[in-house]
């Protein structure tokens, strides 16, 4: 029997993830309840080299649930050298919007930081076009790449271009990442960003990013930082033009023995935008938070998380916001 | 039903830990000795073109790190069922992680849309030799004693499980 025969059909992997908050927070009113987000993985293998990603969300709104496409992937793997990918991607810039994706279970934190949370308009969260990548010959440093070309974001910068790009520019990213193989979890990266964006009413804006991340994921301990620098400027005039730089630093540690499933966890961030840039410097975006939390590995399957944030926006006062989240995953592994 | 006091009740179930010690400690201890006597040997399909595997590469394909073989067949990881001593031993000394960092694992390296499945999972030695025997790519773990001709005994650091300084013993 070939392996090929193994996979003469599909096999199909579902996982399941969901997570229930209760929220209270100085500016808001509506404290209480909150579902987070329904979450369904699907990832076929189709052959031995092609293969199928999707991840889809029910997200809670006010009065309705938003559903969306937020992952969809078709890959075809030619060798650990080269897979080739077509779909939509969490854009692979820096390490956290790769790594963690919509699972809350998956995060050791009940919330995803400031820089990178969904909806954010500093990074281009997703990525719609082509991606091509794989390891390089480097032995035990592990080097490995990604190579991305595709659409830009959308006129409505928090979206990607879903249904095609505005202009003629498409974006590009390059990431290159060392995963040392002396030293299991270490994940070291270096990325860029390049795209031009439409503005409604407007001229387009040049956007170019770096990003360079350091992560240790163990989880004792686990570390994990990451800094993003963006510059935008008009493409008509070049001497208008502003700064984004935006870090954050997260530090957690599962105790030892009897007391496994506790782990505590702490995290620092930072952002600011010139007043002066093009694109962001109206959207009142700087930022300044730190949290404290607790993980309850209470069940394989399930955690509990208590997380105590204190933050200011755009230098408006400091306010206080603490967190329960109640996050599973639904898998047969 | 007959409800007994607290007291007497906790005290049985003192008294049956008690003797249950011995048993865990001895099955325990056992699992030790045979290993060290019997160890894991790393078998793969016949015609892989692989003899001998360094620990990291081991250690990195068994992490699907590295999915494919040198001559481009893809890499079809086995790895037992929970509750036996072989995968105990393999998460130990290979995987370097707990049951649970296991299948944290796998779930986000089926997240990431790194890998579209995780290991396969089989539950004896009788299966684990029938998939190897059977399927081109395949690498698993068994006992040394019960390697058979029909498939391939990998060297690990270079050495072989019969050998002194063989790493997985």
């Amino acid at each position: 029997m070939a392996s090929s025969a193994l996979h003469s059909q599909p096999q199909f992997n579902v996982i399941g993830f969901a997570d229930i908050n209760y929220i209270s927070a100085d500016s808001n009113d509506a404290d209480g309840f909150a579902i987070g987000q329904a979450v369904a993985h699907l990832s076929a293998s189709l052959d031995d080299s092609l293969s199928f990603f999707g991840e889809f969300t029910a997200t809670a709104k006010d009065s309705e649930y938003a559903v969306e496409v937020e992952r969809l992937i078709v890959k075809y793997d030619f060798s650990d050298r080269f897979k080739l990918s077509a779909g939509r991607y969490h854009t692979p810039v820096g390490y956290w919007n790769s790594a963690f994706h919509h699972g809350a279970w998956l995060q050791t934190t009940a919330s995803r930081p400031e820089m990178v949370k969904f909806g954010s308009k500093l990074l281009p969260i997703h990525f719609v076009g082509v991606l091509l990548e794989g390891s390089l010959p480097s032995g035990d440093l592990g080097l490995e790449y990604k190579a991305g070309f595709g659409n830009g974001r959308h006129s409505n910068i928090a979206r990607a271009g879903d249904a095609g790009d505005l202009n003629g520019d498409k974006a590009w990213i390059l990431q290159v990442l060392s995963k040392p193989r002396w030293s299991r979890g270490l994940n070291l990266g270096i990325g860029f960003y390049n795209d031009e964006i439409e503005v409604p009413e407007s001229p387009s804006v040049k956007e170019s990013t770096l990003s360079a991340h350091a992560a240790w994921s163990n989880d004792s301990p686990e570390i994990i930082f990451e800094y993003l620098h963006s510059k935008h400027e008009l493409t008509t005039d070049s001497s208008t033009s502003g700064d984004v730089d935006a870090w954050y630093a997260q530090f957690a540690y599962r105790l030892p023995g009897k007391n496994r499933a506790w782990k505590p966890y702490a995290r620092f961030e930072r952002t600011r935008v010139d007043d002066t840039d093009p694109l962001l410097g109206a959207e009142a975006l700087d930022y300044d938070g730190g949290i404290l939390g607790m993980r309850w590995d209470f069940n394989p399957y399930a955690t509990l998380k208590a997380e105590y944030r204190n933050e200011e926006f755009d230098n408006g006062g400091r306010e206080n916001n603490f967190r329960v989240q109640l996050a599973i995953v639904l898998t047969s592994l | 039903m007959i409800h007994l006091p607290f007291k007497i009740r906790a005290r049985r179930l003192c008294q049956i830990a008690i003797c249950l010690i011995p048993i865990v400690a001895t099955a325990k201890a056992d699992a030790q000795e045979d290993t060290a006597a019997n160890p894991l040997a790393i078998v793969v399909h016949k015609d892989t073109a692989v003899d001998d595997l360094s620990m990291n590469d081991l250690r990195s394909i068994f992490l699907a790190d590295q999915q494919f073989w040198p001559d481009r067949t893809r890499i079809i990881l086995l790895v037992r069922a929970p509750q036996s001593d072989e995968r105990d031993f393999v998460l130990n000394r290979i995987y370097q992680m707990s049951e649970a960092q296991f299948r944290q694992y796998w779930i986000a390296k089926m997240f990431r849309a790194e890998v579209p499945r995780g290991p396969k999972i089989v539950f004896s030695t009788d299966m684990t030799l029938d998939l190897v025997i059977a399927i081109p790519g395949s690498i698993s773990f068994i006992r040394a004693d019960d390697v058979t001709d029909e498939v391939k005994v990998v060297r690990v650091d270079g050495a072989l499980p019969a050998d002194a300084d063989y790493p997985l013993k």
